[in-house]
């Protein structure tokens, strides 16, 4: 059965760090990039998200991600050049049309931030089975109800999706036209959605009823067929952040 | 004391303007494999969620009467404690797989993790109930590529392997293929045979009179019949209560066999065949 | 229904498992609106259905799980979770409040949505794109603003307007439409209010 989790099983250093510990990561490439905005930090920080991404051998996956972001990204470059307003220093002309430096520094900005954000999520992303982080959530406190909500979205939907395959089928072998101008597709869109949907609720009764009878509401506290999975590093990698963040508040202040 | 004990039961589904379940009294005691049986809108799936708690807990509406589960009175406890002395298996497949764990292993093992076992007890627990419903062969295997027969073991297992003395069944093999039901109806015998009180909702009468100490015969909620195979499917107003007696009892009351020294019909193969060979001789 | 209970965190079971199914449906939403070529999103539909059935807190919670699923395959999608919360509580309140009780009554609170989600994500976008929503036609009406004007707030708001209004008119249509063909006990699931009567 297909999921629709990114997770790639590679035998790296990077899988072997809590997921935790990722997820304080992402907020630690978001965060130092706006306590000292400059473009050799954020180049540092990409290069050391990038530089991981290829240490946890993942960095192959990464591409569809980052071509699809490219594509937006090289509008923004060319829209921001041409036309943000307070452009003034041209940098070169194309025929009626000139690149303003301003535009293309703000274009870059924004290029490194989105490029920080999504490598820091990818290396949680690609590295980490969806099951493993909600189970570290939970073990911190977080409400084993919720961390069941996250964890069955990933295996209901390849469900869901290949219910929808079924009823496709179905209704065009009924003869329903998928093709046409706008208002013809609009019309074929309910029947399509219509039955997965009501499935699917009269399937969240029963599901809902077969959880309650398995316990779900016990007020018991809950324990784990696994034993806490043992990540190594955790603590190190969490102060060594915690205390490059400080060291960054400290520069920008006194610096 | 009576494994499960229903007094005066009432209940309305919010919404709803007629009385679901209309003053049901009955005991079972421990040990016993009853059937229930009725119409399709007669109150079976509700009585068995009645049994549980889902009935009133999960949908509300009005309730009335009691009914005592090994000593638990079902309106006062929650789901999740009564899910420790009565278990419950529903006729989908599908939806009882919780959807939020890889393997069948893990799957089983979420009702312990939810009523918080000791890990070693979650794992023995688990091994005992994989081999019970011979299904260790796909303890690996994630729960939606099973076969509808394997899901429904499944779902018995990790029902059994929270201990409860008194298994519900609503319906278990409607929605399986011909093999699929052996596998579960087997499965349900042997549980049985160990002592556990099954409660089993069904239209497979054949079934019925195989496997059931005694039979209630619901229709508009109320109580028609209670009492052994052999009598309630000898009821002339059977049809009446829109239920079709096993085909070997309706052969015999067609050929008028009953069976030997009794006022009553035969309900199992073995039990025409002696009648019918009787009767030829 | 009552009010006071619209806003009671502990949620049922029920409404806990329709959290995933209403991901599901925006998924699939999605999927079917790229298979038909529309030029929409429709991405929301479960949202606004669990926040329909389940009320505001449901509504946001679903929007909120799923941006944070989606974020697992497209890390941006993550940074607007809090469109998607904001488009369930919307849609929660307006509901419970009676406010969406006919196909009339619906187109106006499509474009109610409509103008929330486009508030909340504008300055998203301003954030993270410098204004541009990622859709082609949005992202050419933005540049002709910027080009002709030096505002890069107004520019955004318009690029947001023109593609979250129509997509969320046409969800909040459909979610309607399919939530008035429910059977009534499914919907009776989901409300919080019922205590049990005794018949005693």
């Amino acid at each position: 059965m297909k999921s629709i989790s990114l997770y790639v099983e590679r035998d790296s250093f990077i899988h072997e760090v809590d997921p935790i510990t990722k997820m304080i990561y992402i907020l630690f490439a978001l965060l130092i990039p706006i306590i000292l905005p400059s473009f050799t930090i954020s180049f540092l920080c990409l290069g050391i998200s990038l530089l991981l991404l290829v240490m946890a051998k993942v960095i192959r996956k990464t591409v569809p991600v980052f071509s699809f972001v490219f594509l937006v990204l090289i509008t923004v470059v060319i829209i921001q050049g041409l036309f943000k307003p307070e452009n003034e220093t041209v940098l070169f002309q194309m025929g009626p049309l000139a690149m303003y430096k301003e535009g293309l520094l703000y274009a870059l900005t924004i290029t490194l931030r989105v490029m920080n954000i999504v490598s820091s999520f990818m290396i949680l992303v690609l590295t980490t089975k969806p099951s493993d982080l909600v189970e570290a959530l939970v073990r911190k406190g977080m409400s084993p109800r919720i961390g069941y909500v996250i964890v069955s979205v990933f295996q209901i939907i390849p469900e869901m999706m290949s219910s929808m395959g079924t009823i496709t089928d179905a209704q065009r072998a009924r003869g329903m036209e998928t093709e046409g101008n706008v208002i013809v597709r609009i019309k074929a869109f309910v029947p399509l959605l219509g039955p997965v949907i009501l499935g699917s609720l009269i399937n969240t009764k029963e599901r809902a009823m077969a959880l309650e009878v398995r316990g779900f509401n016990s007020r018991a506290p809950k324990t784990y067929l696994y034993e806490e999975k043992t990540y190594t590093h955790g603590r190190l990698v969490q102060s060594v952040m915690l205390l490059l963040v400080v060291g960054a508040i400290v520069w920008r202040i006194f610096a | 004391m009576k494994k499960i004990i229903v007094e005066g039961l009432k209940y309305k589904y919010p919404l709803s303007d007629t009385l679901a379940l209309a003053d049901l009294s009955f005991e079972v005691s421990e040990g016993e494999f009853i059937g229930i049986i009725g119409e399709n809108s007669a109150g079976k799936s509700t009585l068995c969620q009645a049994l549980v708690g889902l009935v009133p807990h999960f949908y509300k509406g009005a309730y009335g009467g009691k009914v005592f589960v090994d000593g638990l009175e079902v309106k006062s406890h929650s789901i999740a404690e009564i899910a420790l002395k009565v278990g419950m298996v529903f006729q989908n497949p599908f939806t009882q797989v919780t959807g939020s764990k890889m393997s069948v292993y893990e799957e089983i093992a979420f009702g312990l993790e939810n009523i918080g076992l000791p890990r070693l007890e979650i794992i023995e627990r688990t091994n005992y109930v994989l081999n019970l419903l011979k299904i260790e062969k796909v303890k690996d295997h994630n729960p939606f590529d099973l076969s509808g027969g394997q899901m429904q073991r499944m779902a018995i297992a990790s029902i059994i392997a929270m201990k409860p003395d008194i298994l519900v069944l609503d319906e278990p093999t409607s929605q399986l293929d011909p093999a699929g039901s052996e596998e579960v109806f087997s499965a349900i015998q042997k549980l049985s045979k160990q002592g556990i009180t099954v409660i089993l909702a069904e239209h497979k009468m054949e079934k019925v009179a195989r496997y059931c100490d005694r039979v209630l015969l619901l229709n508009n909620g109320k109580s028609v019949d209670f009492d052994s195979p052999e009598k309630v499917f000898s009821r002339k107003d059977l049809e009446d209560h829109g239920v079709v007696a096993p085909v070997y009892t309706r052969v015999c009351k067609a050929l008028g066999v009953k069976m030997a020294a009794s006022d009553y019909y035969p309900v199992t193969l073995e039990d025409a065949e002696r009648a019918l060979r009787g009767r030829m001789e | 229904m009552k009010n006071q209970s619209m806003w009671s965190l502990r949620l049922s079971t029920a409404a806990l498992v329709l959290i995933p199914v209403a991901v599901g449906v925006n998924y699939i939403g999605k999927l079917i609106a790229a298979f038909l070529k529309l030029p929409l999103w429709l991405d929301s539909i479960g949202t606004v259905l669990a926040a329909m059935l389940g009320g505001p807190i449901v509504g946001a919670l679903a929007g909120a799980i799923n941006n944070i699923i989606y974020g697992f395959t497209d890390p941006i999608s993550f940074v607007y979770a809090i469109t998607s919360v904001a488009i369930g509580l919307a849609v929660g309140i307006l509901f419970y409040k009676g406010y969406i009780s006919s196909w009339g009554k619906a187109i106006v609170a499509g474009l109610i949505i409509g103008l929330v989600a486009t508030v909340v994500s504008t300055p998203l976008n301003i954030g993270f794109w410098g204004g541009q929503t990622g859709n082609v036609w949005g992202d050419a009406l933005f540049a002709f603003i910027l080009a002709n004007t030096d505002s890069t707030w107004l520019a955004s708001l318009l690029d947001e307007l023109v593609v979250d209004v129509p997509d969320k008119l046409l969800v909040v249509l459909i979610s309607f439409g399919i939530f008035k063909g429910l059977p009534r006990n499914v919907v009776q699931l989901y409300n919080n209010n019922e205590k049990i009567e005794t018949l005693d």
